[in-house]
Formats: structure tokens, sequence, C-alpha cells
């Protein structure tokens, strides 16, 4: 199973899948939009981790019934969704953690 | 451009190649066909990542086909997978490889030395303190860093290491 906490991309790649199915160039335009152009993967990288996920049962793959070039596209698992979720959570209470200590350091 | 992909694709392991080989090529061609507007460096950029990333991501599948699974490098952690709050102490690995590069490359210095002076000095024969100091010096690297895991492992068995208390650094200041 992928260990807590998440690489960036690994996250970026999730949350890309946690709105909607994608294929592989979807997700990959994805992640550059929301990471504002900061996290432009290869799809060397993007396979690997994709890959791995399949592998750890954090999504599944599919073939696009609407597409005529039957691309192959992925969605996120209940179990991936579920560790997503905690992976979200750990982020939450680390930012709020963060925000306590630094506002109590600059008082 | 495709071509040399194609060819640096037949550097995954085969199992690999069969499941995503072709998806691969498509999502490249994408990206590729995108950047025909955008300039000369793009594509150059573009190009150099496309290589680097399927070089490092052939190596890691065969890591993970001669290891398994969950051996070797994990990307989430990009160390390698154990316990997670017992890492590989990667840097000391790499600093013993540093040191023993050098010990190398000033024995091949010697040699040097030794060849361009041969007439005025003794004859030392190298070679043979070759055999003898490769073997020595890699099982003493072995010995110590055999010791080295065990003293660890005992410190954190007595849960002296320090990484207890910082995994229970999870509360919110009072």
């Amino acid at each position: 199973m992928e260990a807590l906490p998440l690489t960036e991309p690994v996250l970026l790649i999730l949350l890309s899948l946690a709105g909607q199915p994608r294929h592989g160039y979807s997700i990959l335009k994805d992640v550059e939009r929301m990471s504002d152009g900061r996290v432009v993967l290869s799809t060397g990288t993007l396979y690997g981790a994709l890959r791995r996920l399949l592998d750890d049962d954090w999504i599944e793959r599919f073939e696009e019934e609407e597409s005529s070039r039957g691309r192959q596209a992925y969605r996120l698992t209940p179990h991936g969704r579920r560790n997503l979720q905690l992976e979200v959570d750990r982020m939450k209470h680390l930012t709020r953690l963060a925000s306590l200590r630094v506002a109590a350091r600059e008082r | 451009m495709i071509t040399v992909y194609q060819h640096l694709l037949r550097l995954y392991p085969a199992e690999h190649r069969r499941q995503f080989a072709d998806e691969m090529l498509s999502v490249f061609e994408d990206v590729r066909s995108d950047l025909n507007h955008k300039g000369a460096i793009a594509p150059i950029a573009f190009f150099i990542r496309e290589i680097t990333g399927l070089i490092h991501g052939a190596l890691r599948e065969h890591l993970r086909a001669v290891f398994g699974a969950h051996a070797g490098v994990s990307i989430s952690t990009r160390r390698f997978t154990m316990r997670n709050e017992f890492r590989f102490p990667k840097s000391t690995a790499v600093l013993m490889m540093i040191i023993l590069a050098g010990i190398v490359l000033a024995l091949e210095k010697a040699r040097t030395i030794q060849t361009s002076f041969s007439d005025g000095n003794p004859v030392v024969p190298m070679e043979a303190a070759h055999l003898t100091f490769f073997p020595t010096l890699a099982l003493l690297l072995v010995i110590f860093y055999a010791a080295g895991l065990v003293g660890w492992a005992i410190l954190f068995a007595l849960r002296r290491s320090g990484v207890h208390r910082l995994a229970k650094m999870s509360g919110e200041p009072k």
C-alpha cells in the first residue's frame, strides 16, 4: 500500500481522479493546471505512479465507452478514496497545528 | 522524437510494456502535438523531461520486478520502504561510497606515480596490494555497517533512538 504521507505528484494524481474518471493525458493536464504549472509530470512518472496505485488498489482502470480510440481511463476505488480522505485529514491537522504554532510564536 | 521514445520504452520490463506502452506513447503524442506552436524551447524541455522520466521509470520498474511490489524506492516517500519510523540511513551509505571512491582514486594515483618513478624506487607490488586491500576494505565496510545497524536497532528497541518522541509530536499547543 502507498504509505502516507504521499508525494505531491501522487497526491495531485489522486485529487485529479477524485472529481471524475480521467485518462492519462487528462490527468497530466489536470495536475499541471492544479499546481499552476509547477508540477509537470513526464509520462514515465505518471505511469509509474498509476501502476503503483493500481497494484495497491487505490485506483482502477477501465475502457472509456465514449472514446473512439478505446482509451483506458482511471478512477478512484472506494479504498483509494478513503485513503485520500485520510491524507487530506492529516494535512488539515498539520496545517492547523502549523498555524497555531506560528501564531503563538508571533504573539 | 517518437522513434526515440519508442526505443526508450523497450527499457521497461515486458509486463509493464504490455500494459502501458501503447497508452504512454499515445499520451506522449498528445502532449507533443500541444507543443507545436510553443516555440523551440518548450519541445526541447519536454523531450529532456520525457527521456529522464522514462529512464528513471524503467529503472524503478526493474527494481520492482526484482525485489517485488513494495521493495525498492517508494514514490510516496522517496525512501527505501521500511517501517515509517525506521528509515534506512541512506546518507551513511552514500558517505561510505564516497570514501571508498576516494580510496580507489588515491590508489590509482599512487600506481601512476609509482610507474613514473619505477627506476629509483623499490618495487612494491601494487597488484598484490589491490588483491588484499579491496576484499578487506569491503569486509570492514560490511562489518561496520552491520554493527551500526545492530546498534541502531538496539537503541530503537530500547526506545532510546529519539524516533518514538518524534512520533508523539502531534498534539496541539496548550
